[in-house]
């Protein structure tokens, strides 16, 4: 770790981290120096960005491809009615300036892809996968798994929310995305929020415990969510923690792994091995 | 009567079902339990003991956990 040192403002922002013995100033200092790759700044992107901005995560680093709509408004807080038509990704950005100036935020507006993932993802501590789509969470998934990135996943659907975090660190024997779900399904076959409807406050609760799942990441504290998916249903009000095992069989973690490259995978339909 | 132990289907997000393992059928298999409770194999993944089994592969445990695939963000 650097000799970074908070400076007066910093310890009155970060007080009530600094006051923790699990945070402290060396805690802080480990966020102030941490980066993190959102990916999506969407309905649970916007309050992983302003939690983890808030929290003084030095380096954002926000990916999205799509601008603001007014549909988008009930449910993704980072942006506002004067934001509708901008890139997502400028919107975001605004925020966490106006939020801490102590975060520094680069964006990129585009798509991931197996050609740019390397580029726009390497270097990071952590990806959080707030992402819209089984080509994009597949790939993360593979990529950070083949990378050694940590990689926070969560999805919405209606009323309910699924979180798990894979560290992908040194000795880690937890399952990854794929040992849980190998496969995508088939285009079509799973409903968007587009077509389902989503209630809006329910990706503000699970993006902020995928933002309570990266902090403890950058800290190394606490038990994270490896080998476990938490379901949240915001109807029930009810959390269900479900035991998950790594999967030998895993195409991309198991003992014979097929993919070693996301080269080797076509992300377009079911995010298998390319036939060709 | 049977002998057979019921199949426990614990679909989550929604209610836990318990299928007599006769009413699926000769040699049944994991998506022929799936179909049973009206789930397809594409929108789920059938976990025995916290992994997922083949749905194509014949049905031998009794208590099957169901997780939804979501891709909502």
């Amino acid at each position: 770790m650097s000799d970074l040192r908070l400076d007066a403002t910093q310890l009155d922002r970060y007080s009530r981290h600094v006051i923790m013995d699990e945070v402290g100033p060396e805690g802080q200092k480990r966020l102030l120096e941490g980066s993190v790759l959102v990916v999506g700044a969407g309905g649970l992107g916007s309050p992983a960005i302003q939690y983890l901005a808030a929290a003084g995560v030095g380096h954002l680093g926000i990916v999205d491809d799509d601008v603001v709509e007014r549909s988008n408004l009930q449910r993704q807080i980072v942006h506002g009615d004067d934001d509708v038509g901008r890139p997502k990704v400028e919107s975001a950005a605004d925020y966490v300036h106006r939020l801490n100036p102590d975060v520094s935020v680069e964006i990129y507006e585009t798509r991931l892809t197996p050609e740019n993932v390397d580029e726009l993802a390497g270097g990071y501590d952590v990806v959080l996968d707030a992402s819209d789509n089984f080509a994009t969470r597949y790939l993360l998934n593979d990529y950070c798994v083949l990378s050694g990135t940590a990689l926070s996943h969560g999805a919405i659907y209606r009323f309910e929310g699924q979180v798990t975090t894979i560290p992908n660190r040194e000795g880690s024997d937890g399952p990854c995305y794929r040992c849980i779900f190998p496969e995508a399904p088939e285009p079509g076959t799973v409903p968007d929020c587009a077509t389902t409807g989503v209630l809006g406050v329910l990706p503000g609760t699970v993006g902020c415990i995928q933002a309570t799942e990266v902090v403890k990441l950058l800290l190394e504290q606490g038990d994270v969510l490896e080998g476990r998916l938490l379901l949240y249903d915001a109807m029930d009000m009810s959390f269900e923690t479900v035991e998950l095992q790594h999967n030998p069989n895993c195409p991309v973690c198991g003992d014979q792994p097929a993919i070693d490259s996301v080269g080797d995978v076509s992300y377009e339909h079911t995010c298998t091995i390319d036939a060709d | 009567m049977s002998t057979d132990p019921p199949i426990t289907v614990d679909i989550k997000g929604e209610e836990v079902q318990e299928l007599e393992r006769e009413a699926l059928g000769p040699d049944p298999t994991y998506a022929d339990a799936l179909a049973a409770v009206d789930l397809s194999p594409h929108e789920v993944s059938v976990l025995v003991d916290g992994r997922p089994v083949p749905e194509d592969q014949p049905l031998e445990a009794t208590e099957l956990t169901v997780l939804r695939l979501i891709k909502g963000g």
